[in-house]
């Protein structure tokens, strides 16, 4: 495909108190493309996610440029990059625990209509996610980890994304629930979604990404299509368990 | 000993001390906020109110929307200053800069209107009715209505409208909030302002009962720690309950006992509360 970067950040540097935690001179997501950021505990991928929307529970210093769709969002505050189109489900806590699924759904801020994007209907999320449909009326914090995550995912696509960032979906899930939601996400990437995927969970992430960045102490050291990343010794021997030799 | 009589004066007080502090509780429960300046707002939009209705003898029905603009005011200007340890939640800065905005606005309210008690009176409060061995004014009818209309109102706002889910995103989770595309300081403002009006709204209506002073902040503040407190923090519902036993403790404590001690006394009660059940009355009738 050759439109430009739906989303692109140039120079992004995140510091928590001094010590920099984040340093990318050029970073950027093609329309539709599925695009992974693996890595180590530590190695700076929520930090990437978080910093593209100038979102954090803590305080970081945050400096770079961020365009989404050619604009200029870097100095927004956070829920206009939102607005914008750059939704986030954050890793830990991502659906609001006091709140029905449906209410989850529906308590938005104001959901603008965009050139091009495509906004889900409520109806059309339970249509997507049956299984929420069933548990509309139960509350966020009686959902499972899965139904979390696509509760998050589900919450994000009312929002009409430009860029879906997706932080650790796998994490405390099932191996075959794992399967499941990134198997979501493949089609929604499919269906014309620009993704950007961070996982822990090499093995599972690869089977999915078009294209995957592996990040160590806050740089990008390597990147290419999944197909040759998988070949990349730094990746499979450090996360796939490939034997050395 | 008339029993009836202190019954009405328990109801009618338990409706004034629910709607005085529901501002508090709104705040609380949606901010994790508090505001130790509560009482002196309350003390200011009455003066406001009296001012209408004594000074420029204009109808009692301008008094309301009078105070109420001033409460919203006080509010905002109050929420534009604290904004940023609002965000950072560090709620003892919060607690100090709130009181000591409420001994600014009192020293305020003393220029403005002097140091001398004030009678507030009302077209409704000058309304008495006799029935058999008890008596009541139409303001104190004013006050149960006005209570109940108020509260059914918020609730349904908080549970049932987009507005009120929005207000309990960002109490559960304001940067959580941030990411569901919500204005989080927005939420605060309207909060605080709705603060303002409420408590406003509740002087315009319960003031007329007693004589009004530039120093009754700090007794209605400590009313409102009481309900709030005792209602289960943030709960509509049980403010509502707490006010009513308040109210009823504090009419048959003075009749039965001694009107001197009923703060100790209900303190007392708060602490007793507290200790066997920490959550507050509202806590478990309702989640929020």
């Amino acid at each position: 495909m050759s439109l430009g970067p739906v989303l692109e950040a140039e120079n992004l540097s995140v510091a928590y108190a001094g010590n920099t935690a984040l340093s990318l001179t050029q970073f950027a997501i093609g329309e539709c493309e599925l695009v992974g950021v693996v890595g180590a505990n530590g190695a700076g991928k929520s930090t990437l996610v978080n910093s593209l929307l100038g979102w954090s529970r803590g305080s970081p210093r945050i400096s770079g440029t961020v365009r989404l769709s050619g604009r200029e969002i870097s100095n927004m505050p956070t829920h206009e990059r939102v607005r914008a189109g750059l939704l986030l489900v954050p890793e830990g806590k991502l659906v609001f625990g006091r709140m029905t699924v449906q209410e989850n759904l529906t308590g938005l801020g104001n959901v603008p209509s965009g050139e091009g994007r495509r906004i889900y209907s409520v109806n059309e999320i339970y249509a997507l996610f049956p299984h929420l449909a069933e548990r509309r009326h139960h509350l966020g914090s009686q959902l499972s980890g899965g139904e979390r995550q696509m509760l998050g995912i589900a919450r994000a696509l009312r929002f009409g994304p430009r860029v879906l960032l997706l932080d650790e979906p796998s994490i405390g899930l099932a191996p075959r629930l794992v399967a499941t939601v990134l198997r979501t996400v493949r089609s929604l990437a499919d269906a014309g979604l620009s993704v950007l995927l961070v996982e822990q969970n090499v093995r599972a992430a690869i089977e999915v990404v078009d294209r995957l960045i592996l990040l160590e102490r806050g740089r990008a050291v390597a990147e290419g299509p999944a197909a040759t990343m998988r070949d990349d010794p730094r990746i499979a021997e450090a996360y796939l368990g490939a034997q050395a030799g | 000993m008339n029993l009836s009589q202190q019954f009405i004066n328990g109801l009618v007080l338990g409706h004034a001390y629910a709607l005085i502090a529901i501002g508090w509780t709104v705040l609380l429960g949606v901010a994790r906020l508090v505001n130790f300046a509560h009482g002196q707002m309350y003390m200011l939009s009455a003066f406001v109110a009296w001012y209408v209705v004594s000074r420029l003898a204009l109808p009692y029905l301008i008094a309301f929307p009078a105070a109420m603009l001033m409460g919203i005011a006080v509010g905002y200007v109050m929420q534009r200053v604290l904004l940023q340890l609002t965000l950072k939640q560090d709620l003892v800065s919060i607690m100090i800069v709130t009181l000591g905005f409420g001994y600014v606005l009192q020293g305020a309210a003393a220029l403005m209107f002097g140091s001398t008690g004030q009678i507030f009176e009302t077209p409704l409060s000058r309304q008495e009715i006799y029935l058999g061995n008890i008596w009541f004014t139409y303001q104190d009818i004013a006050i149960v209505i006005a209570t109940v209309v108020f509260f059914a109102a918020l609730r349904y706002t908080i549970n049932r409208t987009r507005i009120g889910r929005l207000t309990r995103m960002v109490a559960e989770d304001p940067h959580l909030a941030q990411l569901a595309g919500i204005n989080v300081r927005q939420v605060y403002l309207g909060v605080f302002a709705f603060e303002g009006a409420a408590v406003a709204l509740a002087a315009a209506l319960v003031a007329p009962r007693t004589p009004i002073l530039t120093s009754m902040g700090f007794e209605e503040l400590i009313v409102t720690f009481v309900v709030v407190v005792l209602g289960g923090i943030g709960s509509v519902l049980g403010s509502y309950v707490a006010g009513l036993a308040l109210g009823f403790f504090t009419a048959f404590f003075g009749a039965l006992v001694t009107p001197a001690y009923t703060t100790a006394a209900a303190f007392a009660v708060l602490i007793a509360v507290l200790v066997f059940r920490p959550s507050g009355l509202g806590a478990s009738t309702e989640g929020r």
